[in-house]
């Protein structure tokens, strides 16, 4: 994925005019060295990884190792690709119950944050709260949460937006108490109202924050949703992938269990990469942790 | 209004400020300041000349004395929106552009945007930045920043101009430069009245109408040296016999 950055206007009032002469843009580096640097730069993973593969599928087949215990490579292709549309689904079912805790952890955790942030006495007072609420292990909570909404798609998203809310509202709530000073004298100096100060300055100079705190979350977003399944998952065909990894593990059906889990992994890394997309385009342009560096 | 403007923009009188630690920032400070006058603070760290200007912006109270801005207390002259603010740093959005940064004091008053857009050009204009509307903070230098920055205090055209030592992370060529700029600005902004914080005493003879001199421990107004040299100034007043003799008042006066 080719990700340019210099054509993501992020934040920008007005629209990016190329024409213009105080924008300092880079030139497209030409294809020849595009080329040559995605070979530098992707070569050795990628023999890596042929290497690693290609060594695991020999030694699964000189070894005479039973798939049960350590399936080769091919096997699990194989068993991903006759059970397709059970892994379609339960990819599906855990995608979704992961980006809806997701995006509740993001809503919440920033509204949280900013209504702690706004009153130091509210801070004080819940904060602490929401440390000791964050040190319960979400396993243990678990079952509770299923006691309340019942198993099934419900208990499982709240579990995945429990665990990812945390780190999205610490992390914002720093952002947004780590506001430069003389900024926050102009402001004042220039009789901005609160949710003005909050609008136009807190938020914008937290954003550096709130990324760092979505890339925590996303991954945990994932990992949530799959424990959630554990917990709180229902078969009957829509059972999502911590479901199908259970019922696997218990009928040995290793091969499948291994397509699972990697689908697990390949859906949070998709995560990752989606929301690190979202925090260059956004911080590119004006704050040093995404500026493009050559 | 005839009224208005026969009185002092800015009065002073025994104004006085002690921290509750017992530190006397500064102390007994009588001072008119007219429409349209040029007038620099300068002395050393700690003579509390920043002190003075955080008790008209609002950000202190005085302990003692007086202190009036046309006519009203800090705090009522300062909801006028009619005082601008330029400090050391540019204190410029990095996520907004140079119009942007330009236009946030009207913006903040919710100022209709075409009028912002206008004032904010013309602002930029003022400074010699009209190209660089949709520019970046972080490409521009500095120079350019604090030319953003005072652009920005231009925008609502104040009657009172607070500056804090605006060129002093600069390097003097480019001082020099902004000096002669800012003059030109004061000028063509008739009645606009400016107080200027620095510790260079070349820059406040050049710049000023009247330098006021302060001393530390405690912080007191030692002398108010007027500089009568009719404007428009240039370089050739840098290089002038009288440049020398008002450089050497003021400096007689800081050693008090």
């Amino acid at each position: 994925m080719v990700i340019d950055k210099t054509e993501l206007p992020a934040l920008r009032y007005g629209n990016p005019d190329t024409k213009n002469k105080g924008r300092l843009r880079q030139a497209m580096p030409p294809a020849a060295s595009v080329a040559r640097k995605w070979g530098s730069k992707l070569l050795p993973p990628v023999a890596a990884f042929v290497i690693f593969i290609g060594g695991w599928e020999l030694a699964g087949g000189l070894l005479g190792i039973p798939a049960y215990l350590l399936p080769k490579p091919s096997d699990i292709v194989r068993a991903a690709v006759e059970n397709a549309g059970n892994l379609g689904v339960s990819v599906f079912t855990t995608l979704s119950e992961a980006i809806i805790g997701f995006l509740f952890s993001i809503v919440f955790g920033v509204l949280g944050a900013v209504l702690l942030a706004s009153s130091k006495t509210v801070e004080k007072a819940v904060f602490p709260y929401a440390i000791v609420l964050q040190t319960i292990p979400i396993v243990a909570i678990a079952p509770i949460i299923v006691i309340w909404v019942g198993a099934g798609a419900n208990a499982i998203v709240i579990i995945s937006f429990l665990i990812g809310f945390f780190p999205m509202l610490s992390n914002t709530l720093i952002g947004l108490n780590s506001t430069d000073t003389n900024l926050k004298n102009l402001f004042f100096l220039y009789n901005a109202s609160k949710f003005q100060t909050m609008w136009k300055l807190r938020l914008p100079a937290a954003l550096p924050y709130i990324v760092a705190g979505l890339k925590i979350s996303c991954t945990l977003a994932v990992i949530g949703a799959i424990v959630g399944e554990y917990i709180a998952g229902i078969g009957g065909g829509k059972g999502g992938l911590g479901y199908a990894i259970t019922v696997a593990a218990t009928r040995l059906q290793t091969p499948y269990l291994f397509a699972c889990g990697l689908s697990a992994s390949i859906m949070g890394i998709g995560f990752y990469l989606i929301v690190n997309y979202f925090s260059r385009a956004m911080l590119s342009s004006w704050h040093e942790s995404e500026m493009r560096t050559r | 209004m005839l009224a208005e403007q026969a009185t002092a923009l800015v009065n002073m009188e025994q104004l006085e400020k002690v921290y509750p630690n017992g530190t006397i920032a500064v102390r007994g400070v009588d001072l008119e300041a007219g429409a349209g006058e040029f007038i620099c603070f300068v002395g050393p760290s700690g003579c509390g000349k920043s002190t003075i200007f955080k008790m008209i912006a609002g950000l202190e109270q005085p302990t003692g004395g007086q202190l009036e801005i046309f006519g009203n207390s800090p705090h009522e002259a300062r909801k006028q929106n009619e005082i601008a603010f330029v400090f050391q740093e540019h204190t410029l959005l990095p996520w907004s552009t140079v119009e942007a940064n330009v236009m946030l004091p009207l913006a903040l008053r919710k100022v209709p945007k075409p009028e912002r857009r206008e004032a904010a050009h013309r602002a930029l204009r003022l400074v010699g930045l009209s190209d660089y509307v949709k520019a970046l903070p972080r490409e521009l230098s500095g120079g350019m920043k604090m030319r953003v920055s005072i652009a920005r205090a231009l925008v609502s055209r104040p009657k009172l101009l607070l500056m804090d030592e605006p060129f002093g992370a600069l390097d003097e060529i480019t001082r020099q430069t902004l000096q002669q700029e800012l003059l030109n600005i004061w000028r063509q902004e008739e009645g606009m009245t400016v107080l200027f914080i620095t510790h260079n005493v070349f820059e406040a003879v050049y710049l000023s109408t009247r330098v006021v001199v302060m001393t530390p421990r405690p912080g007191k107004v030692s002398a108010v040296v007027d500089i009568p040299v009719p404007f428009p100034r240039d370089d050739t007043f840098r290089t002038s016999p009288e440049f020398g003799h008002y450089v050497g008042l003021v400096s007689q006066a800081l050693k008090h």
